[in-house]
């Protein structure tokens, strides 16, 4: 029998799930993520955190994606956490704190479709602090932040800034973006930041900021293998309930054989979305060259689904008050996000990246969690 | 006398260059939607120009123009940017019209076709009856010399800035679905239809759903004889699956992905890998030049009233499917910054993410018209000889 068993189960998706599916229909008001304290999750126990894994993270990512509703997750509880850590000690555990407890709410201000280490921003250092200088394009503006993460490229090197959200302003402009949720432009024109905004710089940084992408990649993974998932069993209902020339939709062969395609691809994705995290638990060292194949061949899956899920739903697929439709949609939008699949062949492809990202055996056993 | 189709060409061209304004020409070069407000000028422009119909018959108002320059026609406002005629009336039901429409019919409804008076959307798919279109329920009872319509249409393009739609009804129950069909033209504005706007995957607002409450309607806008609507239906599904299947403008398209690969690449430098994009543009340029060879042989068929067959089938899907290809790339191209940007809260248009609209659009073009799945069952009902 084919199943469309969890990722990670247990009472953190459930909770989530129950969550997106009395959400799925009313526009969320407030500060979800926040309120639920799913914020505090990967957050160290020292810091008034749960100390929980990411696996535990991607069960709450899981079940809101189930739903089709978009949250950021992925950026509020797991890159801030993982990018704060970057910071000295004592300031990294008083800003933890303060996301645990939800009284500080950062966002990272990133391009939501580039990598996280690919920064826009240009820093340079005055006499007394320093000059942000540049233009973020379709950063997440879904909830409201107090603070802002900046990655700036300081003096040939990236650097790491933490900024008050009213420093920065207003966004230059704001959009819906392809799957629903709120985007914004946000400009910093010559802004000038106190020392100790710095957070972080150099391999500090550096680091930071690819272990920060390394998480939202596996998180975006399991993203879209949760609205994979969904939308197979929404196409399949939608096939055994319909009629047309007097038969269920169900006994059409061509229909069977696309839905028997979109589960192989969807059962391919889970597998290697398992073995991104048992990879990333192992602490592999061709991770970020696993991490990249991954999110090139989930594109490729996700538009396969997302397109015979449109194609099989005939009229009613056009239309957005269908929720698999909007899972198709998210699909495709979660494809664009840390890198599209051209610039991860791209990376993938240069001569140079083969050898700085490593090739070594992966891990083939065990559980996800 | 034998026609100098260089000249003719020429003609043309020089026509398209001083006669489409320039804003028109911008937005079709960019790839935005088309709206009623540059149709309607445009078919004012062309209908001035005795040019109105490139397909219709010189004794319905047409240019009566022979194959060869209906192509170029295509071709070169394809090449100039220029937008495509409207297809609801002069496509689909004008050719109806001609066929089937009575004196008086032709003499009231083909003139506001040719002049862009009329607009109209097409009233066939219903809930539960898309590409099974002999199912569908909407009721017309005569009453004297009224029809009373009762019940709703779905996925009706353009319904609510249309001022006429034609429709198919039933107007009797008969044991073989396909009779007791008929073919209605109706004014928009009538008292008891109801337009509902249906919120589609691109953002853009073209579809809807359409209402019909005790709607009365003269019987004299019945087209074809009662319950033989299913000839005219056919008639014009056959004609339906030709034009948007334009290998003229798909090949607009295909320039303009180019463009954007070319720009995109060029802006993304070793950042992003465009190789596969490219392979895949060569093939849809191959898949155009076939195509336009299918269009070419399937329209001289249809002007001297051959059989069709299957090539409607055929075609619809080769195009449906490259234009697909082709805002698939597009989609590739511009993805990133366009996926998170896709409307703007302003209102601006995002240039960008209107190639997202477009990929998102596509979709529409292997599920409307009959879906893919029923035009290969009508190849393979055909190679198989059931």
């Amino acid at each position: 029998m084919a199943t469309f068993d969890s990722l990670f189960p247990g009472m953190l998706l459930d909770s989530a799930s129950r969550f997106a599916q009395d959400h799925v229909s009313t526009e969320v008001t407030g500060d979800p993520v926040r309120e639920l304290g799913w914020t505090a999750t990967i957050v160290p126990e020292e810091a008034g955190g749960v100390g929980a894994s990411l696996a535990d993270l991607a069960s709450i990512v899981e079940g809101v994606a189930s739903y089709g509703l978009h949250l950021p997750v992925v950026e509020a509880c797991g890159v801030v956490p993982v990018l704060l850590q970057a910071a000295a000690p004592d300031v990294a555990k008083r800003w933890l704190e303060a996301v645990a407890e939800g009284s500080a709410q950062i966002a990272p201000l990133t391009a939501l479709s580039a990598s996280l280490d690919e920064a826009t921003v240009q820093a340079k250092h005055l006499d007394i602090g320093f000059e942000l200088d540049g233009e973020v394009l379709g950063a997440d503006a879904s909830l409201p932040a107090s603070h802002y993460l900046v990655p700036a490229q300081l003096e040939g090197d990236l650097a790491l800034f933490l900024v008050d959200a009213e420093r920065i302003g207003a966004p230059a402009a704001s959009y819906r973006t392809m799957e629903g949720a709120r985007g914004a432009d946000l400009k910093l024109a010559k802004l000038s930041v106190p020392e100790g905004a710095c957070i972080a710089r150099g391999a500090a940084a550096r680091d930071s900021l690819v272990a920060a992408d390394n998480v939202a990649l596996l998180l975006n993974g399991a993203d879209t293998v949760a609205a994979l998932s969904a939308l197979i069993q929404h196409t399949l209902a939608f096939l055994k309930e319909r009629k047309q020339f007097g038969v269920q939709l169900s006994t059409f062969q061509v229909l069977r054989h696309r839905c028997a395609e979109m589960y192989l691809k969807y059962m391919g994705a889970k597998g290697l979305v398992i073995h991104c995290f048992h990879e990333h638990e192992a602490g592999a060292a061709d991770l970020r060259r696993t991490l990249r194949l991954a999110k090139v061949s989930l594109a490729e899956a996700a538009r396969f689904c997302a397109e015979a899920a449109i194609q099989s739903h005939g009229g009613m697929g056009m239309s957005e008050e269908v929720l698999a439709t909007r899972l198709a949609q998210r699909l495709l939008g979660s494809e664009f996000r840390y890198g599209d699949r051209l610039a991860h062949v791209a990376r993938l492809l240069a001569p140079q990246a083969t050898a700085a990202e490593g090739r070594n055996v992966s891990n083939l056993t065990g559980s996800a969690r | 006398m034998s026609i100098d189709y260089a000249a003719f060409r020429r003609e043309l061209e020089e026509f398209a260059r001083k006669a489409c304004p320039p804003e028109i020409r911008a937005v079709v070069a960019a790839g935005q939607k088309v709206t009623k407000r540059e149709y309607q000028a445009w078919q004012k422009i062309c209908n001035a120009k005795g040019w109105g119909a490139p397909s219709w018959p010189k004794e319905a108002g047409g240019t009566g123009w022979d194959i060869k320059q209906r192509l170029i026609f295509e071709e070169v406002m394809a090449e100039s940017d220029c937008p495509p005629l409207y297809h609801h009336g002069l496509g689909h039901i004008g050719p109806v019209i001609i066929r089937f429409g009575t004196t008086e019919q032709k003499a009231r409804l083909l003139p506001r076709i040719l002049d862009g008076s009329d607009w109209y959307c097409q009233g066939y798919s219903e809930p539960g009856s898309g590409s099974d279109l002999a199912s569908l329920q909407t009721s017309a009872r005569r009453e004297g010399d009224e029809y009373v319509i009762n019940g709703q249409k779905i996925w009706t393009s353009h319904a609510h800035e249309a001022n006429m739609i034609y429709m198919l009804v039933r107007t009797s129950k008969e044991p073989k679905k396909q009779d007791g069909i008929s073919l209605l033209v109706v004014p928009m504005d009538t008292q008891g239809i109801t337009v509902r706007p249906i919120k589609s995957i691109d953002g853009w607002h073209h579809l809807n759903e359409v209402f019909f409450d005790e709607v009365r309607v003269r019987a004299d806008n019945l087209l074809g004889e009662e319950g033989k609507g299913w000839t005219c239906a056919k008639y014009l599904l056959e004609r339906e699956r030709l034009p948007p299947a334009n290998v003229a403008r798909l090949e607009l398209v295909r320039r303009q992905v180019t463009r954007l690969v070319d720009e995109a690449a060029a802006a993304a430098g070793a950042r992003r890998d465009f190789s596969t994009l490219r392979h895949k543009l060569l093939l849809c340029e191959a898949d155009v030049k076939g195509a336009r060879v299918l269009m070419a042989n399937a329209t001289d068929d249809m002007i001297h009233q051959r059989p069709l067959g299957v090539q409607p089938s055929v075609i619809k899907m080769i195009c449906g499917e490259c234009a697909q290809r082709l805002t698939t790339i597009a989609l590739d191209a511009v993805g990133p910054q366009a996926a998170q940007r896709f409307l703007a809260d302003a209102g601006e248009d995002v240039a960008e993410a209107t190639w997202i609209q477009n990929y998102m659009f596509t979709r529409s073009r292997t599920i409307a018209g009959g879906t893919a799945e029923v035009q290969r069952n009508v190849v393979a009902n055909e190679l198989f000889g059931a």
